[in-house]
């Protein structure tokens, strides 16, 4: 087993390996940037390194800095976390040339998985079902619409580079294809100076469901059952769950197995996930491979009672799985809402600063996998992730409860966070019945929203003009001490309950 | 102590009185509650409403209120009733600042107007970077960018002034 591991990452992912590292009994590495000196992932490892400014590309993101780490610590591995390196095919080479174990799969299978087409090709040959279309780009016009007439409108044209939504056009009907196809071009070859493009069949109203997989370098593998991630905003996923709704046991078994046919198919090692979209008749269809930890992955370990993040670890060392297919199940339902410093009031707009106070909840089947501290300032460089709270409950119905109790138990001051967007999210029926789809954030949530009646005004009002009165008069006596018996300790008043930090 | 609170649309005169140790009296357009408030975190309010428990979460700036409770967001201005006389008899002098400040601490990313340039009301005039996003911020008023006080790539503060319209 490894003595020392380097965390190529920072906030609550570092954390959250670090937790790992020490309970395996392994040193951790941390490093940080100018602006995380204070963060708490610094003061949670054993070991941290300075690797530069803040921005993220002259630190996080520099393959030469985090390699230098590496040997000066004489970590023999590093567990990149999720974001910055974690998926970067060519520092999974440098680490291998440099003979630093990195904790994920190889870089053959980081580039197979990392480009579309050829993870398309690769796991329909593996067997696995892929969304209706084209597998190679498509070179002329006339071949587009051949493949689209052949597949069914909608389609949907996707740039064979992209990512962050560019170089997509939704095409309904025949007509609109060519204008279509000429802009998706243009745009994918300026965004990603490569115009080559594919065609798919355009799923509507999908579920996103996903399958985690763990792989070991002895042919083993296990798929850890499904997360339903639908709850996105702005194709972000916000909220995630397992079990899913509307998987079945015949499905859930299914998608497993696809899952690991996938992970075969590269020789996937480590922690990977299968990304599919659930059409409305429950026929699902491969999206792509994730290959490396899930932001969402808290939601499996309360499920199944493994903790993912220690399997990696195991067969980054060369170990066996500690697991089998037959002896993995899924207990009860967890769901994780993740808490960010964005103004949920204000279209999501983030907020970094200060957080003058914490209190996290706790209780039963509450696990809070945070990054911060109260007396932290989020830095405006990276994201505004705060925190994962995750709640488990014997069923559905209990874990909505915990999570919304949990919930109004966490309180964050300073910033502005997502938390009263997830209690009102769990307060929704449509949610509550599981009746939901990718869009329904965006086309749906909001609606029902500004239609709902608050109930506690007269409290909100009450509070404030109690505030606004004790404050007044705590000037209006600030200011009849100095023209009274002159000066009045500065004690005087900080130490009555009920008017302290006022004004 | 009296105070005028605008509810969306609605004014309503909200009188505040202390009745024992932390207890009040609050009326709201004549209607009176008796609470027991307490500040227990920096923002954060414990409130007995009768025997009803609240927390409730105070934020904002001068006279512009943000307070949660139970997940919901309830904006309302409040003030001071002779302060608000005070502001009626000024007249339009503080409507319709043209003062653009930055709502995030970050970094300006691009100047959309250059000084001089005529801009209307809901324009996007700079892009401010935080936490790898890009947010356009818009003026308020209609008018001519008298001033500007950033360079594009400067770090800027929460409040910070960014431009003037006049």
């Amino acid at each position: 087993m490894f003595k020392k591991i380097l965390i190529a990452n920072r906030g609550e992912i570092a954390i959250r390996v670090v937790r790992a590292c020490r309970e395996m009994g392994i040193r951790s590495v941390a490093v940080f940037s100018e602006a995380d000196r204070r963060a708490l992932h610094v003061r949670y490892s054993d070991e941290a390194h300075f690797i530069g400014p803040s921005p993220a590309s002259e630190s996080y993101l520099v393959i030469d800095k985090i390699i230098d780490v590496a040997r000066k610590s004489d970590a023999e591995a590093i567990h990149p976390g999720y974001g910055f390196l974690a998926e970067n095919p060519r520092f999974a080479d440098r680490c291998e040339k440099e003979k630093i174990k990195l904790i994920g799969p190889s870089a053959y299978a980081m580039r197979t998985m990392g480009s579309k087409t050829l993870a398309r090709k690769t796991v329909q040959a593996a067997g696995v079902p892929v969304v209706p279309g084209t597998v190679e780009p498509i070179a002329s016009e006339e071949e587009v619409l051949r493949v689209a007439r052949e597949i069914g409108f909608p389609v949907m044209l996707k740039a064979t580079a992209g990512g962050g939504g560019k170089g997509l056009r939704l095409v309904r009907e025949e007509e609109e294809l060519r204008s279509s196809l000429r802009m998706a071009k243009s745009e994918a070859k300026s965004a990603f100076s490569d115009d080559s493009v594919y065609v798919e069949k355009y799923i509507e109203n999908p579920r996103h469901v996903e399958i985690q997989i763990l792989g070991d370098g002895h042919g083993n593998y296990v798929h850890l059952f499904e997360r339903e991630c639908s709850i996105q905003r702005r194709h972000q996923k916000v909220i995630e769950e397992s079990p899913s709704v509307i998987v079945t046991p015949a499905m859930r078994a299914a998608m497993g197995k696809v899952a690991i046919e996938a992970a075969r198919a590269v020789k996937y090692e480590g922690a990977g996930t299968c990304e599919f979209l659930v059409d409305r008749n429950r026929n699902f269809f491969f999206l792509e491979m994730n290959t490396r930890l899930q932001v969402e992955h808290p939601v499996t370990e309360r499920v199944t009672g493994v903790d993912i993040v220690k399997e990696q670890i195991l067969v980054a060392a060369g170990e066996k799985l500690s697991i089998r297919q037959d002896n993995v199940s899924q207990a009860g339902h967890a769901i994780e809402c993740r808490i960010y410093a964005e103004d949920p009031d204000r279209n999501f707009f983030p907020c970094p600063g200060l957080i003058t106070s914490l209190r996290t909840p706790g209780g039963p089947g509450v696990r809070d996998d945070s990054g911060v501290y109260e007396g932290f300032e989020i830095p405006i460089y990276y994201d505004p992730i705060i925190s994962k709270l995750v709640a488990w409950g014997k069923d559905r119905t209990e874990a909505i409860a915990r999570m919304k109790r949990a919930l109004t138990e966490y309180v964050v001051t300073g910033v502005k966070t997502t938390i009263p967007f997830h209690i009102r999210v769990m307060n929704n029926r449509h949610f509550i019945e599981g009746n939901f789809d990718t869009d329904f954030i965006d086309k749906v949530f909001f609606k029902e929203e500004q239609e709902r009646e608050l109930k506690h005004g007269d409290v909100a009002v009450i509070t404030a003009a109690i505030q606004l009165f004790l404050g007044e008069r705590k000037r209006a006596m600030a200011q009849k001490s100095v023209e009274g018996e002159g000066q009045v300790s500065m004690w005087k008043y900080s130490t009555r309950p009920g008017i302290r930090k006022l004004g | 102590m009296s105070y005028v609170g605008t509810i969306g649309e609605k004014e309503v005169k909200i009188g505040v009185q202390e009745a024992g140790v932390g207890r009040y009296r609050v009326t709201i357009d004549g209607q009176e509650h008796m609470v027991d408030a307490c500040q227990v975190m920096s923002t954060v309010w414990s409130v007995l409403y009768g025997t009803t428990s609240f927390e409730v979460d105070v934020q904002g700036k001068d006279e512009e209120f943000e307070v949660l409770i139970s997940g919901d967001c309830y904006k309302f201005t409040l003030m001071n009733e002779q302060r608000k006389a005070l502001m009626r008899a000024g007249g339009k002098g503080s409507v319709g600042k043209a003062m653009l400040t930055s709502p995030m601490p970050g970094k300006v990313v691009k100047l959309l107007v250059a000084e001089g340039e005529e801009v209307k009301a809901d324009q996007g005039v700079i892009v401010v970077e935080a936490m790898k996003m890009e947010n356009e911020l818009k003026t308020a008023v209609t008018g001519k960018v008298k001033e500007i006080f950033v360079k594009e790539g400067e770090i800027v503060e929460s409040g910070a002034k960014l431009l003037l319209v006049e």
